[in-house]
């Protein structure tokens, strides 16, 4: 089996990968012996606390050295860590470009763009709830035309991997829109927003088999260049069913969870707090969900595919990460959190170092996948101690 | 071309930690926040700050000490988080340099849920995470122009931090015109006789070498005009010459009162510049929340959605759909 992402680390002789082969049984594992190359330890114990990195620590102004145990191929994307922001949470580039070092940022994905330009919903259009945010946004944005005009050239100039989101109501929507994104060098990958649950008509495609695998086909016939991201709606039944849609379709990388469809209302009015009514889910409040459905995904399909997942859904900080990464997912992404600060990628990425570090993991995708799901006893983490 | 976030230029954001030199009750509802920062970037009076109202290490779960016999664990990381999670929006209310050459902020907060309740129990010594300077401030006319200030309750803040702009820059002929439905929802401190005929009279501190006469209304009548803002705007108009009425009025408060100002400027030929209030997810112009209509002759249906926490809060009225008619 061809991993996307193989390496040998010099010093412990381990084989890491996003995709491991030795991981075929997802049952109970036995203690094993650490000097087997066949085995992942979960780390090695420090004597010394742990303690949350902070910002202050780096130093912006120099140009970034990258961490390369943090270095990750996401299905041909070579990503310097395994931090992305997520759609429509951080504009299309310049919006944030004070605040967030693009150069330390491990992959951008911009707002939904459409075939024509739409102008969202009436507000109100965010409502902050119980630890998360619903909001009914309706894909504003400025339609493939102005995108390339307006903003494409930032693009071009932003120092890490980019991936477009692509959203549509019809099949030729997204085959039009993809195959022109295409043409530019500078836009890395596509992603597929196949399941934003504002907009009535977007639904369907999120929802059905058939048409998922359509639609995901018919766009991947288009791209000569560009690796296409199929992005996956929580509000279904059985994710993997539609995460195998995906990947018959032609589905490159995995990426989930959207929003989930949620209502607020005001006990006061009896009226919803939405004027669209219904919003999606995002946040700290969604995190189990999302975790869930990424280790589904993994297990049921990305993993015997040798797919890679980009996992997300209230992600906040490096411990939400490296759950996200244990539970299958190669690369994370921040979303609502931007929200709260914008910087919050960088720190996770800073984190995840600091715990790689801790653990005494050679590599970042020596975390994916790795979920203990045996008796307590026989996979209790054991102590490495590298030569 | 109409005028794109991207395009306009924009002074360099930050995100970071104040010290919380002081926080005092200034009425009832209200506390005012003496915030210290090292550096900040140059704002103007009309922006505002994103206050995070929990500790600011609240998404950071504590990581336990490593022990001999097995691996640290994170104290329950779900439970971490049970304050407000997005930020709140709050506009400058002052600005000034301290004597030990730190930033000084001055924001003034009425405390209307979770978010503000927690700011009010800030203590000197605090720290308190803020983004800014965020958005677009007022657009200050000419020295020689008259300028009236309006606001209403919780929209006075910008307006003080205007004041002391306005003087530092030579400003002479202004009058601030500031109500609340009653007396102890003002925020504001006395100092001497406040008029109830409508004369603007020397009544409250101001920040700066600022000192502008002032008109107080109180819907109830316990304090200054009993009216609204726009009877103080009514009074100010009339004692004025019409070589001296042509103002520039700017004004920040609740949303009626904004309109009320609107429709009483225009009818009487002012110029006029409103700050509003949207509800704000991120104040950064990247979740999309916070739109208002504004005219834009290029759409066909003759308005766009434009942003409240980029392209304003401060807004030429007549650039303002739901604010003319
Ligand atoms: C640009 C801008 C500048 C502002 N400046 C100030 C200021 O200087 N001083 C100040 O006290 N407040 C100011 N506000 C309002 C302030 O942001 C809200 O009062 C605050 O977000 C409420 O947070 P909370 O968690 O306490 O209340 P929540 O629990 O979030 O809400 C409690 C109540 O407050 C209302 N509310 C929440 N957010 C807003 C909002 N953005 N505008 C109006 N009502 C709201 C809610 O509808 C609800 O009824 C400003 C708002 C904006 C958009
Ligand atoms: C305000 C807002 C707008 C969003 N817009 C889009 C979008 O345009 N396209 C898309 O695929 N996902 C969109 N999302 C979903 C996010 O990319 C992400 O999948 C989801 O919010 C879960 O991650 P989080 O909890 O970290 O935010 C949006 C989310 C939010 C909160
Ligand atoms: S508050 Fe988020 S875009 Fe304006």
């Amino acid at each position: 089996m061809a991993y996307a992402f193989t390496r040998v680390n010099a010093s412990t002789g381990y084989v890491i990968g996003w995709n491991s082969a030795r991981r075929d049984q997802a049952g109970p594992r036995k203690k094993v012996d650490n000097s087997s190359p066949e085995t992942v330890t979960p780390g090695r114990a420090l004597t010394a606390p742990l303690r949350p990195v902070m910002l202050a620590v780096m130093d912006v102004s120099s140009d970034p050295t990258p961490d390369p145990r943090l270095r990750v191929n996401l299905g041909g994307l070579d990503l310097r860590n395994p931090v992305l922001t997520a759609s429509g949470t951080c504009g299309y580039g310049p919006e944030l470009a004070d605040l967030l070092d693009y150069r330390r940022l491990g992959g951008f994905t911009t707002k939904s763009v459409t075939l024509e330009e739409r102008p969202g919903n009436d507000p109100q259009r965010v409502v902050e709830v119980r630890a998360g945010l619903l909001n009914a946004i309706g894909l504003a944005n400025v339609g493939l035309q102005r995108f390339l005009v307006e903003k494409l050239p930032f693009i071009r100039t932003m120092p890490t991997v980019v991936l477009v989101n692509v959203a549509g109501q019809r099949v030729e929507d997204y085959v039009a829109v993809a195959a022109a994104l295409d043409e530019h060098a500078c836009i890395a990958g596509i992603e597929l927003n196949v399941s934003c649950p504002n907009v009535a008509d977007g639904l369907s495609f999120g929802t059905n088999p058939v048409r998922l695998r359509q639609v995901v086909a018919a766009v991947r016939k288009e791209l000569r260049r560009a690796k296409l991201v199929v992005k996956l709606s929580p509000n279904v039944t059985d994710i993997a069913e539609l995460a195998r849609a995906a990947v018959d379709g032609g589905a490159q990388i995995l990426s989930l969870v959207n929003t989930y469809v949620g209502l607020s209302i005001d006990p006061d009015t009896w009226r919803p707090r939405l004027a669209n009514v219904t919003g999606g889910l995002s946040g700290p409040a969604i995190k189990p969900l999302a975790l869930y459905n990424v280790h589904r995904v993994y297990r049921e399909v990305a993993r015997p595919a040798g797919i890679p997942i980009i996992g997300m859904g209230g992600i906040q900080n490096a411990a939400d990460a490296v759950e996200f990464l244990l539970a299958g997912a190669a690369a994370v992404a921040v979303g609502t959190t931007l929200f709260v600060d914008p910087t919050a990628p960088l720190k996770i990425a800073a984190g995840l170092a600091e715990y790689l570090t801790a653990r005494g993991l050679p590599h970042v995708a020596a975390l994916t996948g790795q979920l203990q799901l045996g008796a307590a006893e026989n996979c209790t983490p054991t102590a490495h101690v590298p030569s | 071309m109409r005028t794109m976030i991207a395009e306009r230029k924009r002074e360099k954001r930050c995100v970071v930690d104040a010290l919380v030199v002081a926080c005092t009750r200034v009425c009832r509802e209200h506390v005012a926040l003496e915030l210290s920062i090292r550096e900040f970037p140059a704002s103007e009076p009309g922006q505002f700050l994103e206050l995070l109202c929990r500790a600011t290490n609240a998404a950071e779960p504590a990581l336990r000490a490593w022990t001999d016999d097995g691996f640290p664990s994170l104290v329950n990381s779900e439970l971490s988080t049970q304050q407000p999670f997005l930020r709140r929006p709050f506009s400058i209310a002052d600005r000034w340099s301290a004597a030990d050459d730190t930033v000084r902020l001055g924001v003034i907060s009425r405390t209307v849920g979770a978010g503000t309740r927690w700011l009010e129990g800030l203590k000197s010594g605090d720290t308190l995470s803020l983004t800014g300077p965020l958005g677009r401030g007022f657009r200050i006319p000419s020295r020689e122009t008259p300028v009236v200030l309006i606001g209403g309750g919780v929209g006075l803040p910008p307006l003080l931090y205007l004041t002391r702009r306005l003087a530092e820059l030579g400003h002479r002929d202004v009058t601030a015109i500031f109500g609340a439905t009653t007396r102890d929802l003002l925020p504001l401190r006395f100092t001497g006789d406040v008029s109830c005929d409508g004369a603007p009279a020397a009544c409250i501190e101001w920040p700066g070498t600022a000192s502008f006469p002032t008109i107080i209304t109180t819907d109830d009548g316990t304090l200054g005009l009993r009216g609204r803002v726009t009877d103080g705007l009514s009074a100010w108009h009339a004692r004025r010459s019409a070589a001296t009425r042509n103002a520039v009025v700017m004004a920040c408060g609740p949303d009626a009162m904004l309109r009320a100002v609107a429709r009483v400027t225009r009818e009487r030929g002012l110029d006029c510049q409103l700050c509003i209030e949207r509800n704000m997810g991120c104040g950064l112009g990247t979740c999309l929340s916070c739109v208002v209509r504004v005219r834009d002759a290029a759409q066909p249906a003759g308005w766009r959605w434009a942003l409240a926490c980029s392209e304003g809060p401060v807004f030429a009225r007549d650039e303002l759909l739901d604010y003319s008619a």
